[in-house]
């Protein structure tokens, strides 16, 4: 019995650690530009292609290929934020919505024609290998996608803390009227932002290539789940979208094994109520007064 | 019908247009001996299950090919099989009006289509309605019911359950059966007949749970799978849960027999997907390549045109495409109400449109083969092998 609660646990850590690289992409493009990008899923894709190619055509190991998915991303983050949406910023909020939302539908389209829509899955020798502890299963390719993965996200909270481009992101989020009279230029800061938010995603995509089929609706299984962890992990915040992913990843699994197979999400947004209901904006805001 | 092509020739005659010349060129002045028999295809070839539909019209093309390379429809004249290709885009509403639109605007002597019970349903409706013969693989017991146009010459899906739950048997002499199927209608449908079925035929299941179909992750799934003591696992689930199911089962240090059925688990995509991890697994078809000598052959052409295997549907789609071909031959009449009467008389035992398992099709009342029987199979060096009931059996089973 504790055997399999803790396999539960482990489990639901195991795939938190990748819900956490989607949802700091879109938690931190919320906190800092102020828009929710509904295409995040999508960029989640295209790292998972970016690794498959690399890894049938050049043998590239899809771990190894973080090194690559996460500067294209990074570069089409910036031309994103500068093409796109920097010219809708000033406008109300319904054109910034259609804005990501056209651009998910767009690359999901795209994706049907150029990659079609068959599965795509990579094997590597480590693939179908676990780690025995005691009587649980650590699988390989998810321990390494989820120690990278707390690796990133832990860098990135070093780099908001004491950088100076971290620091002036984050006095953006925070105020971006005053951070613009203190001599910060939004739009270099916005443009990192959505520049790290899609590394993250490419990242995730890489990730999870050793596990996961890729596949042109793939994004939308994970994005989900990311905004659900968003909104958990108080909007903007970084860290509560870390904590929220992993917390959510361990609700989902253990109400897999205890409630019904088909009742984890129902298990994950009763965590979602009832924590709004004590804590209206999330995790990390105040208890409710 | 005659008379509306006399007046459009007249009109081509009258007008002379260069115009209405090239319009009609492509369409066959009706009234000579060999006019070319149409048959309607409906099949998804775009959407999400159009990766299967693509098999499938090549299958229904090399089918037309190989009986009109053979000489066509000898009663009317070595006439050959025209196919009109429709594209139901995996969609019901769209699946309805495709059908509406096939049978009004050509002249169909029959249907065959749409691999999707849920898209064949809908099309047999329009089919009872324009009194238009379909023929169909899809395995839903409703098909059969209050029908008269509609033919199924293969196991239903009723059939498919109580060969799953015999095969358990091949595994273990005690089976403990985990069935674990998405929460959706398909899902529930297959399942519920596996549990109603399983105490008559003595196999005990354990564990009995539905999942969201589309999950993250497989793994908190087979935790409880495991946790249940079960030794056989029934999945009813589509091709991108089975692949993650499939790709965890060792990862968790699971030690269980799988049988996933059939659907997106007897497609070559599937073995390319999971590849070794696929060896050992069984599942369940109306059709397989290697069922008998004509089959085989089939295999072989579908091999040098598409590379792959000749998978379940597209196999059964070629013995179909052979059935109604010995209907209009005997006929002699391209006219679908005559074709619906020729299919509902047919009884063949030999060459390819007995090509089904147990070797014979002869339509009951309600468009049932009587003989129609599914075929147990188990991925052995990447290839699906027949194996169960032992009279159909081709390969031995490998144990795993």
């Amino acid at each position: 019995m504790l055997e399999t609660v803790l396999q539960a646990v482990v489990n639901g850590l195991l795939i938190g650690g990748i819900y956490a690289l989607v949802s700091i992409g879109v938690t931190l493009i919320f906190g800092v530009v102020k828009i929710v990008n509904f295409a995040q899923g999508e960029f989640v894709m295209i790292g998972m292609y970016i690794s498959y190619y690399l890894s049938t055509q050049f043998g590239i190991d899809p771990v190894v290929s973080v090194l690559i998915s996460m500067p294209i991303l990074f570069v089409a983050g910036v031309l994103i934020q500068h093409y796109l949406i920097r010219r809708v910023l000033g406008l109300n909020d319904l054109p910034q919505i259609f804005l990501t939302f056209a651009l998910s539908l767009l690359i999901t389209n795209l994706s049907l024609m150029f990659f079609t829509a068959n599965y795509r899955t990579i094997h590597t020798w480590y693939s179908d290998e676990a780690l025995h502890l005691g009587g649980i299963y650590i699988p390989y390719a998810k321990l390494v996608s989820f120690v990278l993965a707390m690796v990133l996200s832990g860098a990135l909270w070093l780099f908001l803390r004491s950088t100076d481009l971290g620091k002036a992101m984050r006095a953006a989020s925070q105020n971006r009227d005053v951070a613009q009279l203190m001599g910060i230029n939004p739009n270099r800061v916005f443009a990192v932002a959505l520049g790290i938010a899609l590394a993250l995603a490419g990242a995730a995509g890489s990730l999870l290539m050793p596990f996961y089929p890729a596949y042109p609706m793939v994004g939308q299984v994970f994005v989900l789940m990311a905004f659900v962890a968003v909104v958990l992990g108080t909007l903007g915040n970084v860290l509560g979208a870390l904590v929220a992913s992993l917390l959510m990843g361990v609700a989902e699994s253990l109400g897999i094994q205890f409630v019904g197979a088909d009742s984890g999400l129902i298990v994950v947004f009763v965590l979602l109520l009832v924590t709004l209901a004590l804590k209206p904006s999330g995790l990390a805001g105040g208890w409710r007064k | 019908m005659t008379q509306f092509s006399e007046n459009r020739r007249k009109i081509v005659k009258a007008t002379g247009s260069a115009f209405f010349a090239s319009g009609l060129s492509a369409i066959p002045l009706r009234g000579y001996a060999a006019d070319p028999v149409n048959i309607g295809a409906l099949y998804p070839v775009t959407g999400s299950m159009a990766q299967i539909g693509m098999g499938c019209v090549a299958a229904a093309k090399l089918a037309v090919s190989m009986i009109n390379d053979a000489g066509g429809i000898k009663s009317l004249g070595g006439a050959k099989l025209n196919l009109i290709i429709s594209d139901v885009q995996s969609d019901t509403t769209v699946t309805r009006t495709e059908t509406d639109r096939l049978i009004t605007g050509s002249k169909l002597s029959a249907i065959h289509g749409c691999y999707a019970s849920a898209l064949t349903l809908i099309a047999s409706e329009v089919c009872e309605r324009a009194k238009v013969p379909i023929i169909t693989g899809s395995s839903s017991d409703m098909l059969n019911k209050g029908r008269s146009y509609t033919f199924t010459p293969f196991a239903r899906a009723s059939q498919f359950a109580q060969t799953q739950l015999q095969m358990s048997k091949l595994v273990s002499d005690r089976p403990k059966v985990a069935v674990i199927f998405e929460n959706t209608a398909f899902g529930t449908a297959t399942s519920n007949g596996i549990k109603e079925l399983a105490a008559s035929e003595g196999v005990e299941i354990v564990m009995f749970e539905p999942y969201s179909a589309g999950f993250t992750d497989a793994a908190p799934l087979l935790n409880k799978v495991k946790a249940s003591g079960a030794n056989a696992m029934f999945s009813v689930s589509y091709l991108n849960d089975l692949i993650l199911i499939v790709r965890s089962i060792k990862q968790m240090g699971l030690n269980i027999a799988v049988n996933a059925g059939s659907g997106g688990f007897v497609m070559p995509d599937f073995y390319k997907n999971v590849g070794k991890l696929a060896e050992g697994l069984q599942g369940v078809t109306h059709w397989n390549h290697d069922i008998s000598a004509e089959s085989k052959k089939c295999n072989e052409e579908f091999k040098k045109i598409t590379g792959e295997f000749l998978f379940e549907y597209g196999g059964g789609l070629i013995a179909q495409t052979f059935m109604l071909a010995d209907a209009i031959e005997r006929a002699a009449s391209t006219d679908p109400q005559k074709v619906r009467e020729a299919l509902s008389t047919l009884d063949v035992s030999k060459g390819f449109a007995a090509m089904a398992p147990g070797g014979r099709v002869k339509f009951g009342p309600d468009g049932k083969n009587i003989y129609g029987r599914p075929i147990g199979v188990q991925w052995q060096n990447g290839d699906l092998a027949s194996i169960f009931p032992k009279d159909f059996a081709k390969a031995s089973i490998l144990k795993t």
